[in-house]
């Protein structure tokens, strides 16, 4: 087991509480037909959203933690806990951050604990990507991407076996490029990981990878146990020197992706054709007008995009991800500020003007 | 419930039919919700690419609701990762879609927007993923306060630009900050 705080960095540092965290309300207008086996929120999940971090609101405080962990554990390694002790917690109950060591615990982890009654508390486990490193969030996005890629390829074989046995036996030039493909893959992926443990460890993780949030499904979280054996030597939190090698494998796979993508594309594309027809036929989309305008678009702004040099581009993100954050928390101090904000904009020529220092708390000056 | 594949097809034409009929707002945002968390699944890729799902997302993201923006970019990048999805944004003008989501006002729309736009990154598409602008862009966002959007945007630039090519970037930001030395409070 972890200990608790650990060597790490910035990561560990004073929480602060996201939108993301809240417990969204459930939809109840729902008809029948979409209606799920428990009621869920209208809330899109990505790669983004989800994390091997997690974290537990409502633990009783009458000194549970280890309880707590131990049940966490059932779901996979734990890598590092500690209390969260400054998050904002109701009376009487605590706030506990876990990282596992593998996104797909940390997802068991959340299914199995969110809403269930805990030493007479019901915790609230909600993902907290905002404890990832950089490099944890690189290596989340290339285990996802492989493991589409890898669902895709298998997709493609098993479409392959089947033609075979229906059709003539001349395709075989298609299969000679699937099998390329495919050893081509491997070879990257030889390439990423260092050992034999390894590889192994990413097949476990492959097939351990559920699908996320589909309603009326039930997912067996199979494969814990055996990932613990596997994966000891791994160290996630990457130092420098991993970063380096990494970005240059991110290249090579980039590249070698492509590759393969469109040898799988020469070989699906008769079958592609007749599958749109269809869709065409049974789902009326009236989006091609749309189409149509939206390409006309395109063309204008492509004009607009080619002509002007890195001067005066055309500014992407105009309004800076950062929400208004500077309050003067008194109303006429606040006109103020946007008068003279707005004064100054109009006198800057350039319309993006942004400080490089970060701000790291609002000045509150009266 | 899931026996047959056939049946998943059908529940997800289901689904489309629904989101096409339907003028209730509520319905419509419900389902296309639930369209994009199919669009997790790996397994849901063929059925959805039949239902041309990939279109109809493209189509949300110059919706007025920004719900249905956040959702449709949302399924997008849950479906960019597959590498047939993804030239099918490509063909469908999806790099400047996507792009226009990174002004979005929520988090959510604009992390999916980045993540999209490293999954989009071919040989073909890479001169217009790493165009200057949406580079200062994603420098601008290496500097939020959101460690999210901090790291995404770290990731971004590390793995999928040179780093020539953020070095010049740097460089023409730091030219327009000296213009005014003042720094302003952030809106």
């Amino acid at each position: 087991m972890a200990a608790p705080v650990g060597n790490s960095s910035g990561c560990w540092s004073v929480p602060e509480v996201y939108k993301h965290h809240e417990q969204r309300k459930v939809c109840i207008s729902r008809p029948k037909y979409r209606e799920g086996r428990k009621e869920k929120a209208v809330k899109v999940y990505t790669i983004n959203l989800e994390s091997r971090y997690v974290m537990v609101q409502g633990v009783p405080a009458i000194g549970v933690m280890t309880e707590l962990i131990q049940l966490c554990a059932l779901y996979g390694v734990v890598e590092e806990y500690r209390p969260l002790d400054e998050y904002p917690a109701e009376e009487f109950t605590e706030v506990y951050l876990v990282k596992f060591q593998k996104l797909t615990s940390a997802r068991a982890a959340k299914r199995h604990m969110d809403e269930k009654s805990f030493y007479g508390g019901v915790l609230h486990v909600c993902y907290v990507p905002e404890y990832e490193t950089v490099e944890d969030t690189r290596l989340k996005l290339q285990d996802r991407r492989r493991y589409v890629i890898r669902t895709a390829q298998n997709r493609a074989r098993e479409k392959e076996k089947q033609e075979r046995s229906n059709e003539d036996p001349t395709t075989s030039d298609t299969t000679t490029t699937t099998e390329m493909t495919i050893v081509e893959y491997d070879k990257t992926c030889d390439s990423d990981n260092t050992g034999e443990a390894q590889q192994t460890s990413y097949m476990s993780h492959y097939s351990s990878f559920p699908p996320l949030p589909l309603p009326p499904q039930e997912h067996n979280f199979y494969g814990h146990t055996n990932q613990q054996g596997n994966i000891q030597t791994e160290d996630k939190m990457g130092t420098l020197h991993n970063a380096i090698i990494n970005t240059k494998q991110q290249l090579q796979k980039s590249t070698s992706f492509s590759q393969n993508s469109s040898d799988r594309d020469r070989g699906t594309e008769q079958r592609v054709t007749p599958n749109q027809a269809s869709a065409v036929r049974f789902v009326p989309r009236t989006a091609h007008l749309e189409n149509r305008k939206r390409k006309m678009a395109k063309e204008a702004t492509e004009i607009s995009l080619t002509d002007v040099s890195g001067k005066n581009e055309p500014l992407i993100g105009p309004k800076l991800p950062e929400p208004p954050k500077l309050d003067m928390e008194d109303v006429s101090l606040n006109t103020t500020v946007s008068l003279i904000r707005n004064t100054m904009k109009q006198v800057e020529s350039v319309p993006d003007l942004k400080p490089l220092e970060k701000k790291i708390k609002p000045r509150r000056r009266i | 419930m899931w026996k047959k594949s056939s049946d998943r097809f059908e529940y997800l034409q289901t689904l489309v039919t629904e989101f096409q009929d339907t003028d209730i707002e509520e319905a419509k945002e419900q389902v296309l919700a639930n369209l994009a968390n199919f669009a997790y699944d790996p397994k849901n890729m063929e059925y959805l690419k039949q239902l041309q799902v990939t279109d109809l997302f493209l189509d949300m993201l110059t919706e007025e609701n920004e719900n249905f923006v956040e959702f449709g970019m949302g399924g997008l990048c849950n479906l960019s990762m597959d590498p047939e999805c993804r030239d099918i944004i490509l063909q469908n003008s999806g790099i400047s879609l996507v792009t226009n989501c990174l002004s979005s006002q929520r988090e959510e729309t604009v992390l999916s927007a980045i993540t999209t736009l490293m999954s989009l990154l071919t040989p073909l598409s890479r001169s217009e993923i790493t165009h200057p602008s949406i580079l200062h862009c994603m420098l601008r966002f290496s500097l939020s306060e959101s460690p999210r959007l901090r790291n995404l945007a770290a990731v971004f630039l590390q793995d999928c630009c040179t780093e020539e090519q953020v070095a010049q970037a740097e460089q023409q930001m730091q030219g327009q900050q000296t213009a005014v030395g003042i720094p302003l409070p952030q809106d």
